[in-house]
């Protein structure tokens, strides 16, 4: 029984995270920062928000299934190798830095966003076959602190709201 | 467990900020010597990173470029520019004019990138 709420569950987040990522290329958010790569990263609140429920192993698997699937909506080949790369990153940067005590979830969520833009540029370098891309990395990262702040306040909220004992909570039961 | 405390903002988490804006610096600073106010001589335009054309910025000239989308590369003034494009996006028209030697606008789905190189030219090229 809760193998199977916890198999729905991340179905549930996978539809979540291919939905947000498909409804942020509709966010005009390069007509203020004209800068190649920049998002708000909502696909990452579903991240964040089941690496506190779920722990990182369904996460992982999230996010995988999450640049598959985005690819076959319409991301293509290269774009399944900026999100791939760009999301697993994130991923283990938010993992790491969630296990040292130090950062709450706006810490985690800046880290993730700082690795999920390391991530882009370096696919960037391999696909241009170029250094120079790295250039544009000072100016992703100061704003993945904003997008960071923005997503980590949206997925602690989202925490929070969710009940204290929620039927979805199987992490510690057997 | 703490869980609420987890979820609120936290004096650690100014240590992530500093973090994140140290590895900007320092990427920055990398490229500190193209990015000031020197003149470049030369135009390079690579199409799927491979050098295809080299233009002198001193010449006022168009250049249309055809890959998987079309732009048009634009020598004006001393200043090299992307000033149309029909790739989904249009950041390297957004990237505007730039002149100093280390400057690049990059087209990321067209695979086009034009340097711009001279003066004393910071190498750095990978792959």
């Amino acid at each position: 029984m809760k193998q199977t709420k916890k198999l729905a569950l991340c179905a549930v987040l996978i539809a979540l995270a291919l939905a947000l990522s498909c409804t942020e290329r509709l966010i005009p958010l390069q007509l203020f920062i004209p800068l190649p790569g920049v998002k708000l990263g909502l696909a990452n609140v579903v991240s964040l928000v089941s690496l506190y429920l779920l722990g990182w192993k369904p996460t992982f698997a999230i996010v995988v299934l999450r640049c598959i699937l985005g690819a076959m909506f319409g991301g293509g080949v290269t774009g399944f190798l900026f999100s791939l790369t760009g999301g697993l990153l994130a991923m283990g940067t938010m993992c790491l830095s969630k296990a040292v005590a130090l950062f709450s979830i706006y810490g985690v969520s800046i880290l993730g966003a700082a690795a999920h833009h390391v991530g882009q540029i370096m696919v960037a370098m391999l696909v241009m076959h170029s250094g120079y891309v790295l250039a544009y990395l000072p100016y992703l990262l100061l704003v993945a602190l904003f997008t960071g702040f923005a997503t980590g306040a949206l997925s602690g909220g989202i925490l929070r709201a969710l009940p204290t004992q929620p039927a979805v909570s199987i992490s510690t039961e057997k | 467990m703490g869980k609420n405390q987890s979820l609120s903002f936290q004096k650690g988490d100014f240590l992530a900020i500093i973090l994140v804006v140290a590895l900007a610096l320092m990427v920055a600073l990398l490229f500190l010597p193209g990015s000031g106010s020197k003149q470049g001589t030369m135009v390079q335009i690579y199409q799927n990173g491979v050098l295809t054309e080299e233009l002198p910025l001193s010449q006022d000239r168009k250049m249309e470029l055809s890959g998987a989308y079309h732009c048009t590369v634009t020598v004006k003034d001393g200043k090299v520019a992307i000033t149309d494009s029909d790739c989904p996006g249009e950041d390297c028209v957004h990237t505007g004019w730039i002149q100093s030697p280390g400057r690049s606008i990059v087209c990321i789905p067209n695979r086009v990138e034009v340097r711009v190189t001279g003066g004393s030219d910071v190498d750095f090229v990978v792959g």
